[in-house]
């Protein structure tokens, strides 16, 4: 019975392998998109998870959320200086963290904040933290070495910025990899950052406005280009940490904060949304971002859907066609006098194969083609998406092995209702 | 050896007002080899479905050594014929992708778990008598010859008490066709099986021992043949 339906489907190995290719395909189709939103949604939920809190100025949630959490480059307003102290001195607050954005190196954003941070993502995994201007610490996925310098570009890789020359940091430590656009930062001191952008109106990236060093008389390294010059903010000066404290800094667009209690973070979040400051969760912000998503996925799950039905109807096509070729075979069989539950088994069983075959090469497509986007979505943001298969999808593919199988028997029963001379006469 | 008793035989098909079938009484004794002649649609076919059980008779009995067919279920008459008939038919009905062997074996193969002791020996006893020399070859290679030598091995290897022939040589050149013929006639002499073959090629129903002739679903003549005479008999009527 095996070694038939063996011959039968060498025999028709091209037509079998272009329905189980048809059904492969509409099945990857369905998979990815299930596959691709479920690892998008886990990749960036983890990615917020060390962000209980975030407090900026007012302006846009979800750009506060892009910018902080996934280090999206964009122009945010400042927070006064004036938010920071008070947060910092907050008894609610175990941690307030400044982050602030702008320069580069290559793709890598650089991120002005303080030593806090590398405890807030769990860690170095070699070297040291940073203690000095002119101390940098790498993201996991940052190519250069720990030892090795650098100098801040002001912009984006690839945009027309200019090269802060006179900034030079030194990477002293990495952090243990995170999983979150933070594995492709690198790590500044905040007061570095204040200093090497002391002339602009903020901190924020993206705008080439103002950038007259050579005009700022009031800070103490020498901003003249082309010459030999201090590194960023004084290499090798202790980083001040009274400056957070105090109202003596321009701001930053972003503060991390951790309160000591669920209670503290709803009060704090009420009591900085404010004319001028806003507080958001990551995480409800991120959950409004899915909605989006969702409807997106919706849409996504339509064209599918379509697309499986179409191919469905296609595959009820191709079944009917092959009993109804077979017939003839089906009737020969019988009229040799094999029993006609053995002969349709075996038609059922051929095209089920196919069937099956389809949907499983369907879900090992869809499955590596979103590992390999996940992969390359990783390269780009830094978020690690997490592609996974769960219970659910076992269900689906039960489910749709069990309408396969209900669907081939339709045409079977239809055969199995004539008699070996009617099937011959076919 | 199977003996066939057929009474009150009707078979009628929808929207057709004349009855396909309508022979009231025929006997084959056991072992005979009968020829069933006639035009085409004169009923030869039709009258094969039904004593090999393939078709649902309408209205009569169908007696194989007494046993009425047309009482059994479907799937018991499938079992009966697997059991007492040898078929072969005009289209030779092998599976390609399968060798001559396999295709010997094929019902009985499906019919049960496991092959009867035996059977794979006579399988390829019955090739080798009927001049396949490689029973492993895929028969979409063989020529129609031989494929129909390949058919007649089917039809004997589960030793059937009677073996049917549907227009065995019609498709076939004269000299595929004569070794055919003298293939069938040899082994149903040899196993004592009876033999009923449908056809109109002369030089097959001048050897048998008798000709019956349809004609509109009716039995129109029917003759004995005396050795030497097939011929004249087949052509007189």
């Amino acid at each position: 019975m095996f070694h038939f339906i063996l011959a039968d489907l060498r025999r028709n190995r091209i037509g079998v392998a272009l329905v189980a290719l048809l059904v492969a395909l509409a099945t990857a189709l369905g998979v990815a998109v299930t596959l691709q939103e479920r690892a998008l949604r886990l990749g960036s939920a983890r990615a917020s998870a060390p962000f209980d809190l975030v407090v900026g100025a007012a302006g846009s949630e979800t750009q506060l959320v892009l910018s902080a959490v996934f280090l999206q480059a964009a122009p945010l307003p400042l927070a006064g200086p004036e938010v920071l102290a008070a947060l910092r001195a907050d008894p609610r607050v175990e941690r307030a963290i400044p982050v602030g954005f702008g320069d580069f190196v290559g793709s890598h954003p650089i991120v002005g904040t303080t030593s806090e941070a590398i405890d807030l993502f769990g860690g170095l995994a070699e070297g040291t933290g940073f203690a000095h201007f002119g101390d940098a610490v790498a993201g996991a996925l940052v190519r250069q070495a720990v030892g090795s310098s650098f100098h801040p570009f002001h912009g984006n890789a690839g945009e027309a910025g200019e090269v802060h020359a006179e900034a030079e940091y030194r990477i002293v430590g990495r952090l243990a990899p995170t999983g979150t656009p933070w594995d492709r930062a690198i790590l500044v001191p905040i007061q570095s950052v204040w200093d090497v952008h002391a002339d602009h109106d903020h901190a924020a990236g993206g705008e080439e406005d103002g950038h007259d060093h050579a005009a700022e008389a009031a800070h103490e390294h020498d901003d003249d280009h082309g010459h030999d010059h201090d590194h960023a903010g004084g290499a090798g000066r202790p980083v001040d940490e009274t400056v957070l404290a105090g109202g003596d800094n321009p701001g930053v667009p972003a503060i991390v904060v951790k309160p000591r209690s669920i209670a503290d973070a709803y009060t704090l979040r009420q009591e900085y949304r404010r004319d001028t400051t806003m507080a958001v969760f990551p995480g409800e912000v991120l959950t409004r971002l899915y909605g989006t998503l969702g409807d997106a996925r919706r849409v996504l799950d339509a064209i599918a859907g379509g697309a499986q039905a179409l191919v469905a109807a296609a595959i009820l096509m191709v079944v009917v066609v092959h009993v109804l070729q077979r017939r003839r075979q089906i009737g020969a069989l019988r009229a040799f006098g094999a029993p006609r539950a053995v002969v349709l088994s075996m038609v059922w069983l051929e095209v089920f194969l196919i069937l099956a075959g389809g949907l499983l090469a369907g879900f090992a497509l869809g499955y590596g083609a979103v590992r390999l986007l996940s992969v390359r979505l990783t390269e780009a943001s830094g978020v690690v998406l997490p592609v996974g298969f769960t219970a659910a999808d076992a269900w689906t593919l039960i489910g749709l092995l069990a309408v396969a199988a209900l669907a081939t028997l339709v045409p079977v029963l239809i055969a199995y209702r004539q008699t070996p001379a009617q099937a011959l006469r076919a | 050896m199977l003996a066939l008793t057929i009474e009150g035989l009707e078979l009628t098909y929808p929207g057709l007002a004349a009855p396909v079938l309508d022979i009231p009484g025929l006997t084959v004794a056991a072992g005979a080899h009968v020829a069933l002649t006639g035009a085409s649609g004169s009923g030869k076919t039709s009258l094969v479905n039904v004593i090999t059980g393939m078709e649902r008779a309408g209205r009569g009995r169908i007696l194989w050594n007494g046993e009425d067919i047309a009482l059994l279920s479907e799937n018991r008459r499938d079992g009966w014929r697997l059991a007492h008939v040898g078929l072969v038919m005009q289209e030779f009905h092998l599976f390609p992708g399968l060798s001559a062997e396999a295709n010997v074996l094929l019902p009985h193969r499906l019919s049960r778990l496991s092959l009867e002791p035996g059977m794979r020996r006579r399988a390829l006893d019955l090739l080798e008598r009927v001049g396949i020399e490689r029973p492993g070859q895929p028969v979409e290679t063989m020529s129609r010859g031989q494929m129909q030598r390949v058919a007649v091995a089917r039809a004997l290897v589960g030793r059937p008490g009677v073996v049917v022939a549907d227009e065995p040589t019609a498709s076939l050149d004269r000299e595929a066709g004569a070794a055919v013929s003298d293939l069938l006639l040899e082994l149903a002499r040899e196993t004592g099986a009876t033999l009923i073959a449908a056809s109109h090629d002369e030089r097959l129903i001048g050897r048998l021992d008798r000709v019956v002739r349809l004609e509109n679903g009716r039995i129109a003549g029917e003759a004995a043949v005396h050795p030497g005479e097939g011929t004249k008999v087949a052509a007189a009527l």
